[in-house]
């Protein structure tokens, strides 16, 4: 883009204005002179002046620049950062694939959540989807690196008479998926994690679980994408603004930076996925935001070194949602323990869910119940700063599955969204099954389930 | 106060006007509403009345002119007495040390004492929390013993420590004059005195002092104390990086271009054991923000400042701030906005007339103050004194060259930068490493931060605090 | 070395310990101030590498100052010596 500078203009003026000063009686020789001189600067003058302008219309019209594309995703989060990379390491390096956020990439849900590398053993679908995307999380670890990785499994603690009688149902759904878990009681309880109350009656340890930074693990991924395939474009503050079509199919996708032609397009924008697929003409996909209060501590301070969940979290938070999600004032909200030792020593304490439509306000009343809870069962946080508090909007899907596949009433309009608090444990196998569905590749896991046609009506 | 007297306390207290800060903003405002014979509970971090600029020495202590005072400071006495004779017992003001206040809402202040949570339910509110001292991140910054300007007056005036043995002093803008002035009355050698301005672009402050009595007093006072101690300030220099073991040793320093750039083949080497840095003053906004008050980016006035009306008023009726918070301006700037804001209070509530001469000496102070500081307006090139291993976050022990790849990966605004690296998402949420950040890891360097985001709790309290807090 | 300005007015003696050393300080003083006076100017390790930190801006703005007083993370900037605290070096140990 051409800049033509406040500062030139002003001298080409005061320029001229100085060479025409001086007295009278002179003034008809210098007049002819100067004459001449002002209008040479008056031709640059209006010569700048026009470039300027060209510059700016250019700049402010939208479809100024166009492109062409393999494919483009849209939502740069876990989820789309995953389906980059995976994309990347599919298909041919000369593949171009833009990603667009029309924020900062990981701005959104995926800077405000915890970062809960979560198995899942109650559905034998949902345990094979979890349990292969935590295992690539392992190997992203090793093979990228750089996003606070930390395999400190999951304590389920138990506390009611209904949370104990639990313990051994979960114990049972591990070891029918071929896995392992250990009931822990008081006294071994005590001697894993000294940071406990002393008097929680036992807990579920299951080592599988662990915890990443998700908006480091974003960069890491899109940068691990671009090392294999140079041709990954990223572009961050560069909303989606439409479609244009050709028949049922995506032509381009238009962005306020430039029309992007494609036939290709994954929609990965987590709460606002169904606006993306409005712009296509296309029924909302039930996708509504559930918000999230969370609470981070001091740097050195947390009493844990596991990541603790209550065993009700399992009845309140995993379960399908008892409140109608698509109502934005009829949920009070709920809270379920589950706090995350953070690498610098911090303290990562969650968790509520409330229906509340976009709303991003921290509600006193859940983060003072987490705050309550999280000091019943790790004493010692009573004490620990709290640095800060936020909201992050889950994208919970109507039937508690996420949406992984084809749209298919659009050909080429991929969705990859829904997946309420397991966003980042199944960024991973999500990236994969869309870029083996994109690649024509027999995916890894089933995704009968996931398909988002079963909305499609 | 120990923990058994805070618990004493009542977790809730009242009054007519609360007040963040006992500076000289604060106090002015409430010594006027007491003198109204309102009820004034003024919340302050620190122990005693003064705020930053007029620091006093802990209660028992006094400097009986052994560190110099400039002439300004007369009058800070005098508004001190007037303040404390209110707030003796049974007075019209309540000080409530130690308090940091970590919310805010419609007449509600919350703030944690000593490890209690507390809440001061008020009528209006008069926010005066002052400006705390932008930081330029240089190599080996982080060394003990390099500190903000600030810090050294604290040091000097408010603890009567002595800082150390030979002191360097870098930065720019009138701030330098005073913390030189502190340290030679404190008996420290000043190694070097470094305003990183050029004598040409400083004299452009000349007329606004030249043409105030007050300031032409004030820097005459100044100019002596420098010659006295054959103290010059050197222009067109700065630190370039601090060394030591454990704790800063020597300085590296060199010599800038007009726009703050560094020139290299000037550096020399000088011993040192503190380190004075000081690039002017950043606003503080964040209580403001939280009960809704506008904000705009002023950079002459070093950031981003609260809006307020021409009686001190914010876009909320009941909430009035004044000094620092709407734009760095100094004493006597805040003290005439207190008084301003004090007198638009008792009209809300008495119906009493507004003084013009009140309006017109606020409006007055803030030119003068505008066109002083005009003089020092940030200087870009000293982004360029970071280089890629050094810290820029303090916090988190975030690089420059993490803060740029987060930048060229997530985005160039300030919350791109953050979730890229977790630069600004420590303790001090960004106070320190924010307003250079944005700058120097998108190598735009007029960039100025994008306008914080505002979370509770507004400072770091305890877990509990905010559990317990009364509503 | 550091000390104390002379000629202000003394203070009540209070003694405290840091990291286990006695710490020879004036009623008034915060833990920073004592500890300047004393000497010790690194007061904390910094949170990821470890490296060693004091006051910067010695008002409460900027945590770099924090250290541990009977197991909670306080700023020893604006925190008041106590006779017989019991202050430890903040941050990664």
């Amino acid at each position: 883009m051409v800049e033509v500078s406040d500062a030139s203009v002003s001298v080409i003026r005061t320029g001229c204005l100085g060479s025409c000063g001086g007295s009278g009686r002179v003034l008809a020789s210098k007049w002819s002179s100067c004459r001449l001189r002002e209008a040479a600067f008056g031709m640059v003058l209006v010569f700048e002046l026009a470039l300027r302008c060209a510059a700016e219309a250019a700049s402010s019209c939208p479809n100024s620049m166009t492109e062409t594309a393999d494919i483009v995703v849209i939502g740069g989060g876990i989820i789309g950062s995953s389906v980059v990379y995976q994309l990347a390491q599919l298909l041919d390096p000369s593949t171009r694939i833009v990603l667009c956020d029309r924020g900062p990439i990981a701005g959104a849900t995926s800077s405000s959540c915890m970062g809960h590398l979560m198995v899942t053993p109650d559905n034998a679908q949902e345990y094979a989807l979890t349990k292969t995307s935590v295992d690539l999380w392992r190997g992203l670890h090793e093979e990228l690196g750089g996003f606070d990785y930390n395999p400190t499994g999951a304590l389920y603690l138990a506390e009611s008479e209904e949370d104990i009688e639990m313990m051994p149902v979960l114990h049972k759904q591990f070891l029918d998926q071929g896995d392992q878990a250990e009931i822990l009681d008081q006294k071994q309880l005590c001697e894993l994690e000294p940071g406990l109350a002393r008097d929680i009656p036992g807990a579920l340890f299951y080592a599988g679980d662990g915890v990443v930074l998700p908006m480091l693990a974003a960069g890491a991924m899109l940068r691990g994408a671009q090392k294999r395939n140079p041709n990954v474009v990223v572009r961050p503050n560069c909303a989606v603004t439409g479609f244009q079509r050709d028949g049922d199919r995506i032509a381009a996708v238009v962005t306020e930076k430039s029309v992007i032609h494609t036939n290709t397009v994954v929609n990965a924008c987590g709460v606002w996925t169904p606006g993306i697929g409005e712009m296509l003409g296309q029924p909302r996909v039930p996708i509504y935001p559930r918000a999230g209060n969370l609470a981070i501590t001091g740097h050195h301070v947390s009493p844990i070194n596991t990541q603790l969940l209550e065993i009700s979290y399992l009845r309140f938070a995993h379960a399908a949602s008892e409140v109608d999600p698509t109502k934005t004032d009829a949920d009070a909200g709920g809270h379920a323990v589950n706090m995350q030792p953070q690498t610098n020593g911090g303290c990562l304490i969650g968790s509520t869910r409330q229906f509340c439509g976009m709303n991003k306000q921290v509600n006193r009343e859940l983060l003072k119940r987490s705050l309550l809870r999280a000091h019943r069962y790790v004493p010692g946080v009573a004490h620990a700063p709290i640095v800060r508090s936020w909201v992050g909007l889950r994208p919970y899907s109507i039937d508690n599955h996420p949406l992984i596949g084809p749209w298919d009433p659009v050909p080429g309009f991929w969705i990859a969204a829904g997946h309420e608090g397991l966003g980042i444990s199944m960024a991973p196998i999500t990236g994969l099954l869309i870029a083996q569905q994109i690649a024509g590749v027999t995916p890894s896991v089933d995704p009968t389930p996931y398909l988002p046609g079963r909305f499609a009506s | 106060m120990t923990s058994a007297d805070a618990t004493q306390l009542d977790a809730v207290i009242e009054a007519d006007v609360g007040i963040v800060g006992a500076g000289p903003g604060g106090m002015a405002a409430a010594v006027r509403l007491a003198a109204a014979g309102l009820r004034v509970v003024v919340l302050d971090e620190g122990q005693r009345a003064g705020g930053q600029i007029y620091r006093q020495l802990p209660e028992g202590m006094q400097n009986h002119g052994v560190i110099q005072e400039p002439p300004s400071h007369d009058a800070g006495h005098d508004l001190i007495q007037s303040f404390e004779g209110h707030a003796q017992g049974g007075g019209a003001i309540e000080l409530v040390r130690g308090a940091t206040v970590w919310d805010a809402q419609l007449g509600r202040l919350w703030f944690e004492q000593d490890g209690v949570s507390r809440l001061l339910r008020c009528g209006h509110i008069v926010l005066a929390p002052g400006a705390y001292d932008r930081s330029i991140p240089f190599p080996g910054w982080t060394l003990p013993g390099v500190v903000t300007a600030g810090a050294l007056q604290v040091m000097v005036r408010g603890f009567g420590v002595v800082p150390g043995q030979r002191a360097l002093v870098v930065g720019s803008g009138p701030l330098l004059l005073p913390t030189v002035t502190s340290l030679l009355g404190a008996g420290v050698e000043v190694v070097a005195a470094l305003e990183a301005s050029s004598r040409m672009r400083a004299l452009r402050a000349a007329p606004s002092v030249a043409f105030h009595a007050a300031r032409r007093r004030e820097a005459m006072w100044y100019m002596k104390q420098l010659w006295r101690n054959s103290v010059k300030l050197q222009w067109g220099w700065t630190v370039f990086a601090c060394e030591g073991d454990g704790r800063v040793e020597r300085a590296i320093i060199g010599k800038v271009d007009s726009h703050g750039r560094p020139r290299k083949g000037t550096e020399r080497t000088i011993k040192c054991d503190v380190v004075g840095a000081g690039f002017g003053l950043v606003p503080s906004i964040e209580i403001g923000m939280r009960l809704g008050a506008d904000t705009h980016m002023l950079p002459v006035r070093g950031g981003h400042c609260l809006v307020v009306d021409r009686e001190q008023r914010t876009a909320v009726p009941t909430v009035f701030a004044v000094g620092e918070t709407c734009g760095i301006g100094g004493a006597e700037v805040a003290r005439a906005e207190g008084d301003l804001a004090a007198a638009a209070i008792l009209r809300d509530l008495r119906g009493l007339p507004v003084a013009s001469a009140l309006v017109s000496q606020a409006r007055a102070e803030r030119r003068a103050a505008d066109s002083m500081l005009g003089a020092f307006a940030p200087l870009p090139g000293l982004h360029d004194l970071a280089r890629p291993d050094t810290i820029v976050c303090r916090c988190e022990d975030i690089t420059r060259l993490r803060a740029e790849e987060s930048a060229a990966m997530h985005g160039e605004s300030m919350r791109a930068i953050k979730i890229g690296c977790r630069a600004g998402m420590g303790p001090c949420q960004a106070r320190i490493c924010g307003p250079s950040l944005q700058a120097m890891a998108t190598g735009v360097n007029t960039c100025a931060m994008d306008v914080p985001v505002v979370q509770v709790p507004l400072k770091p309290v305890r877990s509990e605090t905010i559990l317990n807090a009364p509503e | 070395m550091s000390g104390r300005v002379a000629g202000l007015g003394e203070r009540e003696l209070v003694v405290f310990t840091f990291d286990g050393q006695e710490v020879n300080a004036w009623q008034g003083d915060t833990i920073a101030m004592a500890l300047w006076a004393h000497g010790q100017v690194a007061v904390r390790n910094s949170s990821s590498e470890g490296q060693p930190r004091g006051v910067l801006c010695n008002m409460g703005i900027c945590y770099d100052c924090l250290v541990q007083v009977e197991g909670v993370a306080v700023r020893s900037c604006t925190t008041l010596v106590k006779p017989g605290m019991i202050v430890g070096r903040g941050g990664k140990s």
